[in-house]
């Protein structure tokens, strides 16, 4: 009886914090618009996850506040067509798994009611979080995952602010032959180097037909395993098959992986074109220091795109601010992507979904009012991709990445080939 | 570069890839010998370890080589103090309790890390220790030349403190049969303390100084940890001898697969090679 | 006696009606991975917890199940109830030929070579590009909720019940198994190899029969989960953490038991999910440290598990554990 008793005490806490914890609702205020963004939050994109909330939170304030700023709803309080309500970013934690990020999305519509959702930074998270929102009628959208298949799914309520690997791999192609005509330089071989996740994947493939379609020799073509312990056997391929330029696609500890072991291993390889992932992470520079310089990037962003344009370098020092560090391609695109998303809304003039959506369809947003170098954000009536994003290439040197392609918006001379390791 | 030279270089890389594999192996090997027990935690004691090097090496400019046996000493004690709270209860217990208990250990250890140092990739500015050693057209770095070594060293010396010493024998003893070894008047408890103090002190040493030519980051322990275990079981467990050159064959079979077949595959041989070892000789190779 | 089946059918009654409970897709999501790691821990108990043969490699059935009932959609436009069929016979095959030689191996030897496999497999599939490689695969949409089709848009409840019936019918035919002779041959297995041989029991025949039945569950699972994610990918299906998660559910619950796997399960996926809820956001991995240290406390505390916790005492056979001396 006594045992009885016991057990009883023990299991009633337990069920009544099973049923407490179910029973867990999270109760929505009226005046304001709730946003909810999904992002790695633990896991190995953990520390690139916490800055993305960094660019929304920066987002929101200036919104949100009064900021003397040239730029769209920095002079008035909260979103002027709603009565000044404010934007509230809800974060929430993917880890990098499109299962938890699907229930994410469930959980933020069904309790805090968000009047969109953004993310995912993995297009696989992305995939399965806005086929939640689709099944909900709720406004997803994405400014950063660039997986082509993305927008070819016919979705109603998805819309991507963001180029594709596509418009990249296309930017990274036409820099290689503008750089040959303007300088006669020799460029026939490219190795294709991709991690093994979809990410690298969907990139080795577009990057095979494309160097196909333009003449190019791809002499190696590796697939490594993303995060390795090694890339040695990698390396020694590419120093054999000698290529006029490498095109990688690989996370952060991969990245920093391959510039060590090329520098071990005594190689320097004329060119390094990366797409973005690790390459624009800010840890490239603080891990690898001076061997990050002359590594090249396809980019959304960078530093120097505020010299000649004061309102993109004060974005820049207020997101330094907040977190100490210079905004990069990701976060300059999850920024921008929260601008068209209030300003949508404030078309709108409601929190009304179907609203929201047409007036996003509708969206017609100039190139000069973004802080990324786009010709503005329209999006295509069918597949709801904007039409209008585009790339630039950017160079690492010194410390910081700075635009060599397109040649109008460049502030550099791209160095190609790079010197050698024991010339710097 | 010639056939022969390539060749060289392939293997020499998979042979240091190895030492650095054993690094982490040859804890698991002397856990596991000793006690009867596997520490699926051990790449996060590795991970421990580097970032003890990490902070030393920050907070006082100490070259990492010198943090070693700072980064051993402090891993040392945590490794004996999570025995005498924790580990002890599961010695002795099935394998599934043991499992348990240090899979979670390593998601805690993994997230405490996490949540005290953040999810920033960081690694050491560089030292004298940098640069690249040309023998004939093959290229060895330094940063991976040292590590390697520095296994070397440990496997030896692990060796000749559990053949040698009056306390490694004692550790043998116990490892043989525990209750004829605490009727000659060994302390079973302390030597098992002593058993996992050594064994995490080993990933505090191979943490310190891995981190010269790797990054540290709170999940760089599971890198390690699946191709540690394979070179342990390979070798076959408890032996540590058999935990290098499990470490090696692995390390090889990946480097040489990687340049000369596939890099998709390379992992896929490693592992290939463990079944195949265990099914011909299901104790590993040195196993008993 | 009596007394029993009112317990079981309250909690079947209970099980019904949970998901009007708790009406909202969040906490129905919830219910439903609870209920697949129940069924999953469940499967892999009879491999590991009955017949002590312990697999950190389950997730290989777990993907083929996933794989194979959405290729045969994709391909032959095949119903993925047949498929899960096909799917859970493939991946009954593949455990039995993996079964063969490595059950040679004991313990940790066995444990490692089944981690092997899984990283093997989840390689394989990431450069078979007939399954769409990496990038994975997207069962074609079904529009309208039909059984027939698996798929089901509206609403999460249909998955929640595919899941409640299939895990009754597992519990009982664990149930079943463990008052066979089948049963007893599993525990013999498990308490004394060499008992066993010597008693005159197959060994190898014994835990062949226990990874079939255990994989074939397993394989169901990943083909109802494949449906209701819409969406796999190596990553998601091959995952190791998938395997890991599986055995933890079965120990913290209590292995070789009936019931342990489902309080594993209960406990560590409401822990996961809500403490993820409540602590994810400030990306400081509170949530796992939480989470880990249950696992610990556990293990280190009360190695019979949840139902150990509770002061359940396993019905059958001498307790196995042995303490610390």
């Amino acid at each position: 009886m006594k045992r009885s008793l016991v057990r009883l005490a023990i299991m009633l806490p337990v069920l009544a914090l099973v049923f407490g914890l179910l029973a867990v609702p999270i109760l929505g205020k009226v005046d304001t618009v709730k946003v909810g963004v999904i992002y790695p939050l633990t896991g190995s994109a953990a520390a690139t996850g916490k800055d993305y909330i960094a660019a929304y939170q920066l987002a929101a304030d200036i919104v949100n506040n009064k900021m003397d700023l040239d730029f769209p709803f920095a002079r008035t309080e909260g979103i002027p067509a709603l009565g000044g309500a404010m934007i509230e970013i809800v974060p929430a934690d993917s880890q990098g798994s499109p299962e938890v990020g699907r229930a994410e999305a469930e959980r933020l519509i069904s309790s805090v009611k968000p009047t969109a959702l953004m993310g995912c930074h993995h297009s696989a998270v992305t995939k399965t979080a806005s086929q939640a929102a689709e099944r909900f009628g709720t406004v997803f959208l994405c400014p950063d995952s660039t997986s082509p298949a993305l927008t070819e799914r016919g979705y109603e309520w998805f819309f991507r602010s963001g180029p594709t690997d596509t418009t990249f791999i296309e930017d990274t192609f036409d820099f290689i032959e503008d750089l040959k005509k303007a300088r006669g330089l020799k460029v026939e071989t490219v190795a294709i180097v991709s991690e093994d996740t979809e990410f690298g994947k969907n990139i080795s493939v577009v990057e095979e037909q494309m160097a196909a379609t333009r003449g190019y020799r791809v002499v190696e073509k590796i697939t490594f395993q993303n995060n390795s312990t090694n890339v040695n056997s990698e390396v020694l391929r590419l120093k054999r098959a000698n290529p006029d330029v490498i095109l990688m696609a690989a996370y952060t500890s991969d990245t920093i992986l391959f510039v060590r072991t090329f520098k071990e291993q005594k190689y320097t390889p004329p060119a390094v074109i990366g797409q973005r992932a690790g390459f624009i992470s800010p840890e490239i520079f603080t891990t690898l220091g001076k061997d990050a310089d002359y590594l090249f990037t396809t980019n959304v962003w960078a530093p120097d795109l505020g010299e000649k344009r004061p309102i993109v370098k004060r974005i820049n020092e207020l997101y330094r601010a907040k977190t100490g560090k210079d905004l990069t391609g990701d976060y300059a695109r999850a920024f921008t992507g929260a601008f068209i998303l209030v300003d949508a809304i404030n078309r709108a003039g409601s929190v009304n979904p179907e609203a929201i959506r047409k007036a996003l369809l509708a969206t017609d947003y100039p190139g000069s009012q973004l802080i990324v170098p786009w010709a503005g954000v329209r999006f295509d009536q069918k597949t709801h991709q904007n039409t209008l994003g585009r790339g630039i290439i950017t160079q690492a040197i010194g410390g910081v990445y700075r635009t060599v392609w397109p040649f109008d918006l460049a502030s550099q001379e791209a160095v190609w080939p790079v010197p050698a390791w024991d010339k710097r | 570069m010639s056939g022969t030279q390539v060749f060289a270089q392939t293997v020499l890389n998979g042979l240091l890839m190895g030492c650095i594999i054993a690094l982490v192996a040859i804890g698991i090997a002397l856990i596991r010998g000793v006690m009867d027990m596997v520490n699926f935690a051990q790449g996060e004691f590795l991970m421990l370890g580097m970032y003890c090097a990490f902070w030393v090496n920050r907070l006082t400019g100490l070259d990492p080589l010198l943090t070693a046996p700072i980064a051993g000493a402090v891993l040392f004690v945590l490794g004996a103090v999570m025995y005498k709270t924790l580990v002890r209860r599961v010695v002795g217990a099935p394998m599934l309790a043991q499992v348990l208990l240090t899979f979670g250990f390593s998601i805690v250890l993994v997230n405490t890390a996490l949540f005290l140092w953040g999810a920033e990739f960081r690694t050491i500015p560089e030292t004298w220790i940098r640069g690249n050693v040309d023998i004939g057209g093959v290229v060895i770095g330094v940063t991976t030349l040292v590590p390697a070594v520095v296994s070397v060293i440990m496997a030896a010396g692990v060796y000749w403190f559990m053949v040698k010493t009056r306390m490694g024998r004692a550790l043998q003893a116990t490892a043989m049969n525990k209750h004829a070894a605490a009727l000659v008047g060994i302390d079973t408890e302390r030597v098992y303390a002593l058993a996992f103090g050594l064994a995490s002190a080993c990933a505090g040493v191979a943490g310190s100084v891995l981190a010269l030519s790797y990054y540290v980051f709170p999940m760089v322990g599971t890198v390690f940890n699946l191709f540690a275990f394979v070179a342990v079981a390979l070798g076959g467990f408890g032996s540590i001898p058999g935990a290098f050159i499990g470490g090696l064959i692995i390390g090889v079979a990946d480097s040489v697969t990687g340049f000369y077949v596939s890099t998709a595959f390379k992992y896929v041989v490693a592992f290939g090679i463990y079944l195949a070892t265990v099914i011909w000789r299901p104790k590993g190779l040195f196993g008993w | 006696m009596k007394n029993q089946w009112t317990i079981v059918l309250g909690a079947i009654a209970v099980g019904a009606v949970l998901p009007y409970v708790f009406p909202g897709p969040f906490p129905r999501h919830v219910m439903i991975m609870v209920l697949v790691y129940a069924i999953l821990g469940t499967a892999w108990n009879i491999l590991g917890g009955y017949a002590g043969q312990v697999s950190l490699g389950h997730a290989v059935y777990f993907g083929i199940g996933a794989y194979t009932s959405t290729m045969a959609f994709i391909v032959w436009r095949l119903n993925p109830w047949v498929g899960m069929v096909l799917g859970a016979v493939i991946a009954a095959s593949v455990a039995i030929l993996m079964g063969y030689p490595t059950f040679k191996l004991r313990g940790f030897y066995f444990a490692i070579a089944t981690i092997a496999l899984g990283e093997m497999f989840r390689i394989l599939f990431v450069n078979w590009e007939w399954v769409g490689g990496a990038v994975g695969l997207e069962p074609p949409i079904i529009k309208g909720d039909r059984l027939m089709s698996m798929q089901f848009h509206l609403s999460k409840v249909p998955y929640y019940y595919i899941l409640f019936i299939m895990f009754l019918c597992v519990l009982a035919l664990v149930r079943v198994i463990e008052r066979s002779k089948l049963g007893y041959y599993f525990r013999a297995v498990k308490d004394s190899h060499e008992a066993a041989l010597s008693s005159g029991i197959d060994t190898t025949q014994v835990k062949l029969v226990a990874v079939a039945i255990s994989a074939f569950i397993t394989s169901m699972v990943g083909t109802v989960y494949a449906q209701y994610l819409l969406y796999i990918d190596p990553y998601v299906v091959f995952a190791g953490s998938i395997s890991v998660k599986v055995c933890l559910v079965a120990i913290l619950g209590g292995e070789g038991r009936l019931m342990g796997p489902f309080f594993g399960s209960v406990v560590l996926v409401l822990l996961s999910e809500y403490s993820r809820v409540l602590f994810g956001g400030t990306g400081r991995g509170i949530d796992l440290i939480i989470y880990g240290w249950l696992i610990v406390f556990v293990a280190a505390f009360q190695p019979r598990g949840i139902l150990g916790l509770l002061g359940l005492k396993k019905q059958y056979a001498p307790e196995v554990m042995r303490k610390h001396a």
